[in-house]
């Protein structure tokens, strides 16, 4: 039993590195956090884990959509920026390129995305090849830029309240999938938040 | 001369010779520059920790003002948290509560209206950008800013924030009248212009010098303002052949002096009496303590009264209430706004201040080239100082 003390003290120091909590801000000075977790700088606005968990709900619902699953080939499928109605500031692209990569890693090459926003370099590369300067258009016959079956886009509303007792946010974030052709809404997913918080008291 | 005479002597001249031989310690002049921003982040570098937003949001308005929206948005983004951030406890904040430090050790996040200048100063760097639904996500964030104030009718009732949250929805082919409605109302018997969809180059304004804190109560613990000034009305905006007059939508030292007490008010008023109690201790029990020490009958009874109004000196003296002062001292007194329509290129305009009885006010006449661009908004700020 001579080792007793040794054990002990062995086992507090066990214990008190097990309690240090890698999320608190008196932790490491970095830390490497999943995307889906809620971060110690969390706050009333959209994050990383909104995103993450949006964007593989709506993944999911798209794939499950019928227009999808039940597709002859493979539709093709247009991105179009999100209306952000909210009180938050953010890249406008972020959710769709997140939907998109989730849903090319997941479909088994269902859907078919094309590279819209990148149209005006797409044009000039075309331009090159039909007009001789580079090689390859020969193997060009006509136009062969592809048409939307399906236009995919989002709306984010939100309702924002702030007072002495704190302040909240609800933020519906809505997503669409539209066929251009006669703007039939085939599929709509939709997801929504709430936050609440307090400034410290010196703040209020 | 014997040589143990001379070896002191030899030794002292040496020395001497290699002091005067050593190179004097001469401090280069600092290199000033003329860029207000350079110096600025001079500032900011010097600045202590807790002022360094304060400097930055300084900075980022000079940046702003001088067309260097780059720098100013990274000034803006640094001092800013973003627009959910909850600020949270932390040991400056919990030290600025303490008895014994003054409120201003806590890091700068300024008053709601400095809150609502950041981020109505992001939001025009963001449609400068050609992003005109986040500038909107800012104008709406600086309005929910000034949500705190204490009695309801001053609660968001920036005029420009709901205008231009209106506007920037009109041009996106959605519905801004909720918003211009609201903008109305709080504009009382200022004439808003109706929204033009079309335009295409929107000159927002700001004219005069903002609200200065100073600390008021008995001890400094309380928040007060000294108000801004301007002498401007009116702006007049001339540009190919279209003149747009803008009246003062917003005046800062009403949004800052509207907000009404502070939750941190309670907490100076506490530190305040505490202080108070104690130099009054200290008065009562010091001197007839003093003067009871000097008879023999009396002392012991003397002494204890003077103990007591010593420890009550050193309480009342450091006890902490004075208020932050801190100010964001850049900041203009009014804001106003225009929109023009203009066919692309570039558009040589004229800017003119003009006083209460509509007449130009010679020294402030500002020109500004427009630099108009299909397919997007052009937006300019123009301070008249």
């Amino acid at each position: 039993m001579k080792n007793v003390p040794a054990i002990l003290i062995t086992a507090a120091l066990l214990g008190v590195a097990a309690c240090t909590n890698v999320n608190s801000p008196n932790g490491p000075s970095v830390t490497e956090l999943r995307p889906s977790e809620r971060g110690f700088v969390a706050g009333l606005g959209i994050e990383s884990q909104d995103l993450v968990t949006i964007s593989d709900k709506m993944a999911r619902g798209i794939l499950g959509a019928e227009p999808i699953a039940n597709a002859q080939g493979k539709p093709v499928v247009v991105l179009e920026p999100i209306d952000n109605d909210t009180r938050f500031p953010i890249d406008q692209d972020i959710f769709l390129t997140r939907i998109r990569v989730a849903l090319t890693g997941n479909a088994n090459g269902k859907i078919q995305f094309v590279a819209r926003e990148h149209i005006d370099k797409l044009e000039r590369e075309r331009d090159l090849k039909t007009s001789g300067q580079v090689t390859g258009g020969d193997k060009l016959e006509g136009n062969e830029f592809k048409g939307a079956d399906y236009i995919l886009t989002g709306t984010f509303k939100a309702i924002s309240s702030r007072g002495a007792a704190g302040a909240s946010d609800y933020v519906l974030y809505t997503f669409q999938l539209i066929n251009p052709n006669n703007t039939d809404i085939v599929w709509e997913g939709f997801h929504e938040i709430k936050k609440q918080g307090k400034d410290d008291v010196t703040y209020r | 001369m014997k040589f143990a005479t001379a070896t002191p002597l030899l030794c002292l001249l040496f020395t001497l010779w290699m002091t005067a031989c050593q190179t004097p310690d001469i401090q280069p002049t600092p290199e000033y520059s003329d860029d207000l921003v350079i110096e600025g982040k001079r500032l900011i570098a010097q600045a202590p920790r807790q002022d360094k937003n304060l400097w930055r949001l300084r900075v980022g308005l000079i940046a702003l003002k001088q067309n260097q929206a780059n720098e100013a948005k990274a000034l803006f983004d640094a001092a800013m948290p973003a627009a959910g951030q909850i600020l949270q406890t932390d040991a400056s904040t919990r030290m600025a509560q303490s008895l014994f430090s003054p409120e201003n050790v806590k890091g700068f996040h300024g008053e709601p209206y400095e809150r609502a200048m950041g981020w109505f100063y992001r939001g025009l760097i963001y449609w400068m950008d050609g992003e005109p639904t986040n500038a909107r996500a800012c104008f709406r964030t600086a309005q929910l800013m000034d949500a705190l104030a204490e009695r309801q009718q001053y609660r968001a009732d920036w005029v420009i924030l709901d205008y231009l949250d209106g506007f920037i929805s009109a041009k996106l082919d959605k519905d801004g009248s909720a918003a211009l409605q609201r903008a109305r109302e709080h504009a009382g018997a200022i004439a808003l212009p109706d929204y033009n969809p079309a335009a295409n180059t929107l000159v927002v304004l700001q004219t005069g010098f903002g609200p200065v804190k100073k600390s008021g109560g008995d001890v400094g613990e309380a928040l007060v303002y000294d108000a801004g000034h301007s002498d401007v009305a009116q702006i007049r905006i001339t540009a190919a052949s279209q003149t747009v007059t803008a009246p003062v939508f917003d005046n800062l030292t009403l949004q800052a002096s509207t907000r009404g007490s502070r939750a941190m008010d309670l907490i100076l008023a506490r530190k305040a009496n505490v202080k108070k109690v104690g130099d009054t201790i200290g008065d009562i029990g010091t001197v007839p303590g003093v003067v009871l020490v000097d008879y023999e009958d009396t002392r012991d009874a003397g002494l204890a009264l003077l103990g007591v109004g010593l420890v009550g000196k050193f309480i009342g003296n450091s006890v902490e209430p004075r208020a932050d002062t801190r100010t964001w001292n850049n900041l203009p007194q009014h804001l106003s706004f225009a929109a023009l329509q203009l066919p692309a290129g570039e558009h040589p305009a004229t800017v003119d201040f003009l006083d209460t009885t509509g007449a130009a006010l010679p020294d402030r006449k500002k020109s500004v080239l427009l630099t108009v661009q299909a397919g997007r908004d052009t937006v300019v700020l123009v301070a008249d100082r």
